[in-house]
């Protein structure tokens, strides 16, 4: 596991595909900054975190794309899966890769502009901790997800527009959960909601079943992936 | 320390592996032949765990290839067809990635330097792989299988792509790592095997044709076993004398082809070696012998013989020693349990 992570992240960082996806999740971030908080002289610094998931949904799929795709095509995933490695440590390797980028990422754009403005003023730091966990269990969620659908195809551009056509799917399922008269199912598709559970973060408030939420998300789609991966030996 | 057993391999309605049954000993070199789409490289792929068997198994050294996945994948070293590299690695880096992921113990550096010495790549040590040429490439692809100094070798066409003064270093490198490893090689160059390997597979159709020793191979699958010789005397009196040679069916000239040299060709019951007596006979009569070949098939003929699919049936069953019938029956009996055995499998 610890060799295809390193090598995966190295890979897109000997790649541009990494330094765009920090750069541009900074650059957004800073932008959002800009205008929510110094334009409008605001200390509102929730109303940032909560539109951070926004733009990471746009670019987790571009991380994603290329994680169980590439190998397939290139044919190195006869490299892998010959040698003493389990499928599982695997796809846990390429997953932590993802999760690293846009740990990276999330870093940078997030927690740097805070600590500038702490110069300045006295942040809400409880709201901006919460809000970066969340955003990072967010992330390892959508990332494990973002594999999984990598995993089923051999194009990376099918397996970008699917992941975001279902982390777009997500954001609005609220909204879908509202408009359900029938109350079980309203209540299912509201505790589905990623959204929801990331908001309690962006609220500073540290919530164990949201945690285990994202965590157990990201478990399920890692365990997916390892048996779609397995099973193409079985086709 | 290879033994494959009933190997059934499905894709979808296509039948690619048909019952494949063999053994290989330590220290072997063994050439898989067959034309394109035979079973060749599916074989290798699941003795390798890249794939695995609709039904039958795999075991090498004893451990089967469905219970101890991990234990048998540290044992092979493996070169596919299209070798597996990162394009966007130097050759480096993806040796020591290599390295990492084959968990292997020996010392680093070294291990990894004495390999890049053995298939020659420590002048492109340092270079990306994706700016390679085809040989290099391929080299780095052995290279890989290399790592970890695993007993077992099993190489997809590795002298695909290179130029010919490689082919020859390669088949040398393969030549020696013989000598300590178990090697399986696949190829459709005739020469190649027949220099490299001591003992051939032939699959065609998903099935194994022929099997054996590669010096004799040829000569245990021809159909008739004639000897032409070319010596000086009296025609008919040398072709009458041949014929009572004990162990020959036929003798007939072929004509005079030097001046007073004539060609006489003399066929015997297989299992007669009639070299000795024929030299004998015309030393003692004193017809000086200047030619003598047996027409056995070549590697070539043979191939083609056993490939094109309905001459294939009688070498078939004299080479693998199979009886079609006994053949079936073990099948049916095996099948249900196999088949439990590989669900195993997969849930592990």
């Amino acid at each position: 596991m610890k060799a295809i992570f390193k090598r995966e992240v190295r890979s897109y960082f000997s790649s541009p595909v990494g330094y765009v996806c920090v750069a541009a999740l900074t650059a957004l971030y800073g932008f959002y900054y800009y205008k929510a908080m110094l334009m409008s002289s605001s200390s509102y610094i929730s109303a940032v975190f909560s539109t951070m998931f926004s733009f990471s949904m746009m670019i987790i799929p571009i991380i994603t794309m290329r994680s169980m795709t590439d190998d397939q095509k290139n044919k190195t995933d006869q490299a892998l899966l010959t040698a003493p490695v389990g499928v599982t440590s695997i796809v846990l390797g390429k997953f932590f890769a993802c999760w690293c980028v846009y740990f990276i990422a999330t870093t940078l754009g997030g927690i740097l502009p805070a600590i500038a403005m702490s110069f300045f003023s006295n942040p809400a730091w409880g709201e901006i901790i919460g809000t970066y966990i969340g955003a990072l269990l967010y992330g390892a969620a959508m990332i494990s997800i973002g594999v999984f659908i990598s995993s089923l195809t051999v194009s990376q551009i099918i397996a970008a527009i699917g992941t975001f056509i279902i982390s777009v799917l997500l954001m609005y399922i609220d909204s879908l959960a509202s408009a359900i008269s029938n109350q079980v199912i309203s209540k299912i598709v509201q505790w589905l909601s990623f959204n929801d559970r990331y908001s309690t973060f962006t609220q500073g408030m540290f919530s164990i079943s949201s945690v285990l939420f994202f965590v157990s998300v990201a478990a399920v789609f890692v365990f997916l992936t390892a048996r779609k991966v397995e099973s193409r030996r079985w086709s | 320390m290879i033994e494959v057993k009933n190997l059934t391999k499905r894709y979808g309605q296509n039948l690619a592996l048909d019952r494949v049954s063999f053994k290989i000993e330590e220290g072997t070199i063994v050439g898989f032949l067959g034309p394109n789409g035979a079973g060749k490289s599916t074989t290798m792929n699941i003795i390798t765990g890249y794939l695995s068997a609709t039904s039958g198994e795999v075991t090498v050294s004893g451990k089967n290839t469905l219970e101890e996945p991990n234990e048998v994948k540290k044992q092979i070293g493996y070169l596919p067809e299209q070798p597996p590299l990162y394009m966007d690695m130097t050759v480096k880096e993806y040796l020591n990635f290599m390295y990492d992921l084959k968990k292997t113990k020996l010392p680093r550096e070294e291990h990894i330097k004495e390999i890049c010495r053995l298939v020659k790549i420590e002048n492109v040590y340092n270079r990306l792989i994706g700016n390679l040429s085809k040989g290099y490439k391929q080299r780095v692809g052995i290279a890989q299988a290399l790592i970890g100094n695993p007993p077992v070798l099993i190489l997809d066409e590795p002298t695909v792509g290179l130029d010919p003064k490689q082919i020859i270093e390669i088949r040398t490198l393969i030549k020696n790592l013989g000598r300590n490893h178990t090697v399986i090689l696949s190829s459709h160059i005739l020469p190649e095997v027949q220099a490299v390997c001591e003992r051939i597979l032939v699959i065609n159709n998903g099935r194994i044709v022929a099997d054996g020793a590669t010096d004799t191979l040829a000569h245990d699958l021809s159909p008739d076993h004639r000897l032409i010789l070319r010596a000086e005397g009296p025609e008919k009196e040398m072709v009458h004398a041949l014929q009572n040679v004990p162990g020959v069916v036929d003798t007939y000239s072929l004509g005079e082809k030097e001046k007073g040299v004539y060609e006489i060709s003399v066929e015997s019951t297989p299992d007669n070696d009639i070299r000795r007596d024929v030299f004998a006979l015309m030393a003692r009569k004193g017809w000086p012998m200047v030619a003598l070949r047996n027409t056995d098939l070549t590697l070539e003929d043979l191939f083609l013989q056993l490939t094109s699919s309905d001459a294939a049936q009688l070498p078939q069953q004299k080479a693998a020693g199979l009886d079609p019938d006994q053949d079936l029956e073990f099948d049916s009996d095996l099948a249900p349990e196999k088949d439990e055995e590989t669900e195993k499998g997969e849930e592990e």
